[in-house]
C-alpha cells in the first residue's frame, strides 16, 4: 500500500523525541547562551567567543596534542588549563536529537575525500578569519568592526559560492 | 575548568537544537537566494539580534562596558575579510556551515564525519603550515 507524504510525516512526527524546534527559536536560544558562556562562564578572552565551531574545536585538538606531545601548538587563553568543549557537547546533543526523534542513519550522500577537502579548506579559512560563521556573526554583535566587516565578507562568499552552484547546474 | 563545563552544557544545548531545526548559518543564505526561502535566514538574524542585545546587558549584569573595537591595519583587515570570504565560499560547496556538518556528522551522515576529519586535520595544518608559512611570505 502506498504511503502519502503526510501520512509518512505523521508517522514520524509522532515518536516521542520528535520536538519541533524553529530556526528562530534556536537562534535566540544560541544567541543567549552565547552571550552568557562569555559573560559570566570564563569563556574568554578573546571577546565574543561563546559559541565558535572553528576556533573551540582547535582549541581541543591542539590542547589534546600539546597534553600528549609535548608540543606548543596555538591555544586560545580561554583554553588553557583545560579546553572548551563545545564540539563534543554539539555531537552529543545532535545524537541526542537524531536517536530520540528516528533520524539516525549511516548513509554517504557525497564523496568523503571532496568533503575531507572541504574541511581542511573551511577549517584554514575560518583561523585565518577568526572564527567560523557563527563566531563572526557573534563578533559582529559584539561591536567589534573587524567583526562586522569579516561577516560581510562571509555573506559576499556565500553569495558567491550559490552564483557558482547554480551556474554549474544550469550549464 | 568552569569554561569546559559551561561550553558543553552550551554545546549539547545548542546541538540538539540544531538537530531538531535544521539550522544552518550558511544555509540561511543560501536558501534565500536559490527558493526565497527565509526560514533558517530568521534564525541567522534572531542570533545576531539577540546577541547584539545580549552582550550590553551582559556588559551591565557584570560591571564592565564593551568598547567599540576598530581594525588595527590594512594587512589584518585585508586577511580576516579574505579568510572570511573563504569560510562562506567553500561552506556552501561543502553544503553547510560547521555547524551544521557536526550535526549531519552525529546523525549518521558518513561523508560529514570526513569532513570533520579533515576540519580537525585542518586545524593542526594551520598551525604547523599554513601560518609559518603566511608569516614568511606576508611583511
Amino acid at each position: 500500500m502506498a504511503v502519502s507524504g503526510s501520512e509518512r510525516v505523521q508517522a514520524v512526527s509522532s515518536r516521542w523525541g520528535a520536538t519541533r524546534v524553529t530556526a528562530v527559536q534556536m537562534g535566540i536560544v544560541a544567541g543567549i547562551l552565547a552571550v552568557a558562556g562569555g559573560a559570566f562562564f570564563d569563556v574568554r578572552p578573546p571577546e565574543a567567543y561563546g559559541i565558535c565551531m572553528a576556533c573551540h574545536g582547535r582549541d581541543l585538538v591542539n590542547w589534546v596534542i600539546n597534553d600528549l606531545a609535548d608540543t606548543r601548538l596555538t591555544i586560545a587563553p580561554a583554553s588553557q588549563v583545560f579546553p572548551v568543549l563545545t564540539t563534543i557537547g554539539v555531537l552529543l546533543g545532535a545524537l541526542l536529537g537524531a536517536t530520540t526523534s528516528g533520524e539516525f542513519r549511516l548513509w554517504t550522500p557525497e564523496s568523503a575525500v571532496k568533503n575531507f577537502a572541504y574541511g581542511v579548506l573551511v577549517m584554514n579559512f575560518a583561523l585565518l578569519a577568526g572564527g567560523c560563521s557563527i563566531r563572526l556573526l557573534l563578533r559582529a554583535s559584539s561591536g567589534e568592526w573587524l567583526g562586522l566587516l569579516a561577516f560581510c565578507g562571509m555573506a559576499g562568499g556565500v553569495v558567491l559560492g550559490t552564483f557558482w552552484l547554480r551556474w554549474q547546474a544550469t550549464r | 575548568m568552569t569554561a569546559a563545563v559551561a561550553t558543553l552544557v552550551v554545546g549539547v544545548v545548542v546541538g540538539y537544537m540544531a538537530q531538531r531545526s535544521r539550522m544552518c548559518f550558511v544555509g540561511g543564505i543560501r536558501d534565500f537566494m536559490l527558493i526565497r526561502d527565509t526560514r533558517l535566514l530568521m534564525g541567522l538574524v534572531a542570533f545576531g539580534l539577540v546577541a547584539w542585545v545580549g552582550f550590553p546587558i551582559a556588559g551591565l549584569l557584570v560591571g564592565e562596558r564593551a568598547l567599540p573595537q576598530f581594525p588595527q591595519d590594512a594587512m589584518s583587515t585585508g586577511i580576516t575579510v579574505l579568510g572570511a570570504v573563504g569560510v562562506g565560499y567553500t561552506s556552501v560547496l561543502a553544503n553547510g556551515c560547521p555547524l551544521r556538518q557536526h550535526v549531519l556528522a552525529a546523525q549518521g551522515v558518513k561523508s560529514s564525519v570526513a569532513y570533520l576529519v579533515g576540519f580537525f586535520a585542518g586545524a593542526i595544518a594551520f598551525h604547523a603550515w599554513t601560518e609559518p608559512v603566511l608569516l614568511r611570505l606576508l611583511p
